[in-house]
């Protein structure tokens, strides 16, 4: 079994009634409950908007950023358990924000055996 | 955090619920006039419960997750705002020092206190300087945690009439400078009346079918009931008049389930399956009708309740006591002049009298020119008169006056039956 992150692009939708997020929130729930069911949910974050850029030398230049007016803002990220790239790609098509303008970023964990000549 | 921890255990609605209960609380912290900044506040928190709880799990106490957050956000925009006074005139003094900041924003947010911040909103959104269509709009999008669209679906009608609505009765508050108070002594009682009369129509508008959208128009009946609650729990305002508004509004949603067949036809209350009625909300109205019995006073609502009452009474329509119905039509129209009053009064007496004394009455009747209940009512006495002609002339009449789909084909198949 290899290890998978799912990094979540998108941009959070702003004009929702509370009803409508509590409904969008049990999309994800279920979600999650079912990939913890089938034993593929290794772990989540979710990431708060804003943060900083640090760039150059030494970290010389710290920025605002990423903007939320961004398309590719990172919400948050899944490390999921999936037999290789297709079953995790398959896997990420549950995503509820999908076909709202969201992606989701699949990339394999790789696999480093410490101590051990490469 | 306990990792099992899924969506269903949380309540149904408790975003849209707990979205007023915290508007109500950071608008009185704030003060109203900061209405705006209070419904940010709190869509900024429900954002970020929905972002967090959805990658990983629904936290043990989510509501005070929720009143965590939005404390947070409140004393960080209070922090930022140096002009106290400004913002509430009923705590600025204490949120001046960063000494008594926090601790007075968490006393806002304990279970009584919220109770009373809605109370005290209830009591702004009907403040009798805002017109009613708005009085309606506002509570539901402050005190229910409706967006407009939700509100214009649930009226029928657009997003931007809705917008207006609420537009104009938050100019209202500012111009009339409306504070977040309980109105006292001798104002008391007719602000009551006004909170009453609001949840009255707001409830009617749910109850009436539409056609269109029905689970979002039964949730208006359940926000009139929640808020009427609110109302009948607060010893200043449980008037006796109060609680026989939620009786009435118990019996009417007790024959929620049963007013439409599986294809959305209506059911008349003459052929309702009467086991499919509510029993526990029938009790509960029955249990508030005592209770609003005392200390004595005649309100429409202890009447419209009492005739509610009568037909959560009767094992069958047959059984109905249409005597007593009849005469409590008496008294409320007594109370209450107005024709559709006296059209229900004329409809109870073609089976407490006769039919023929309800054409009378019906006929006598001015000002439901417009109304298609007026002509149906007409059509089905004629109906039972078993004469046909009249009886599909009037339900013809009634046919082009409503817009109702769920009337029209109630009486298109009655007029085939002409």
């Amino acid at each position: 079994m290899e290890k998978f992150m799912f990094i979540f692009e998108g941009v959070q939708p702003g004009n929702l009634s509370p009803e409508h997020m509590q409904e969008h929130m049990g999309k994800w729930m279920a979600w999650i409950d079912k990939l913890r069911k089938a034993n593929k949910y290794v772990a989540g974050e979710p990431l708060l908007p804003g943060g900083k850029l640090v760039s150059g030398p030494n970290g010389k230049s710290v920025t605002d950023g990423p903007y939320t007016e961004g398309k590719e803002v990172v919400g948050g990220f899944f490390i999921i358990n999936a037999k290789d790239i297709d079953e995790a790609v398959e896997l990420s098509k549950d995503c509820p924000d999908l076909g709202h303008g969201s992606k989701v970023q699949v990339r394999q964990v790789m696999k480093v055996e410490v101590g051990q000549p490469a | 955090m306990d990792q099992n921890k899924n969506i269903n255990q949380l309540v149904d609605h408790l975003f849209r619920h707990e979205s007023g209960k915290m508007i109500a609380v950071l608008s009185r912290l704030l003060g109203l006039q900061n209405i705006e900044v209070a419904q940010d506040i709190v869509q900024d928190t429900l954002l970020q419960a929905m972002s967090t709880w959805g990658y990983k799990a629904v936290p043990d106490n989510p509501v005070g997750w929720l009143y965590r957050v939005a404390k947070n956000k409140a004393i960080d925009f209070l922090r930022r705002e140096k002009r106290f006074h400004e913002i509430s005139p009923e705590y600025g003094y204490l949120l001046e020092s960063e000494y008594t900041l926090s601790s007075t924003v968490n006393n806002l947010f304990l279970e009584n206190e919220i109770q009373d911040s809605q109370l005290r909103m209830m009591f702004a959104c009907c403040h009798p300087s805002i017109a009613e269509e708005s009085q309606i709009a506002l509570t539901l999008k402050t005190l229910c945690g409706l967006s407009v669209n939700e509100i214009s679906k649930a009226f029928l009608t657009t997003e931007e009439t809705i917008a207006k609505r609420i537009y104009r009765a938050k100019e209202k508050i500012k111009t009339e400078k409306i504070q977040l108070d309980v109105p006292q002594n001798t104002e008391l009682s007719s602000r009551v009346d006004a909170v009453l009369k609001s949840l009255y129509l707001l409830f009617n508008e749910g109850y009436k079918s539409s056609g269109s959208d029905e689970l979002i128009r039964e949730d208006l009946c359940e926000e009139a009931m929640r808020l009427c609650f609110l109302v009948t729990q607060h010893s200043l305002t449980a008037f006796p008049r109060s609680k026989a508004l939620l009786a009435l509004m118990c019996f009417q949603a007790s024959r929620l389930d049963a007013r439409l067949d599986d294809k959305n036809n209506i059911i008349l209350l003459k052929h309702q399956d009467r086991s499919k009625w509510n029993r526990s909300l029938m009790s509960k109205g029955f249990e508030l009708m005592e209770e609003a019995a005392e200390p004595f006073e005649v309100s429409t609502y202890h009447l419209e309740a009492a005739i509610a009452s009568q037909h959560s009474a009767a094992r069958s329509f047959e059984q109905t006591n249409w005597k007593n119905i009849y005469h409590l039509y008496e008294m409320l129209y007594q109370l209450q002049p107005n024709p559709v009053v006296a059209m229900n009064k004329a409809i109870a007496s073609a089976y407490a009298i006769n039919k023929e004394n309800a054409l009378n009455e019906l006929r006598q009747i001015k000002g439901l020119e417009n109304h298609h209940l007026y002509y149906a009512s007409i059509g089905e006495i004629y109906f039972d008169l078993e004469n046909k002609p009249e009886a599909k002339k009037f339900y013809q009449k009634a046919l082009d006056l409503t817009s109702s789909v769920y009337e029209q084909q109630l009486l298109k198949s009655k007029i085939n039956n002409c």
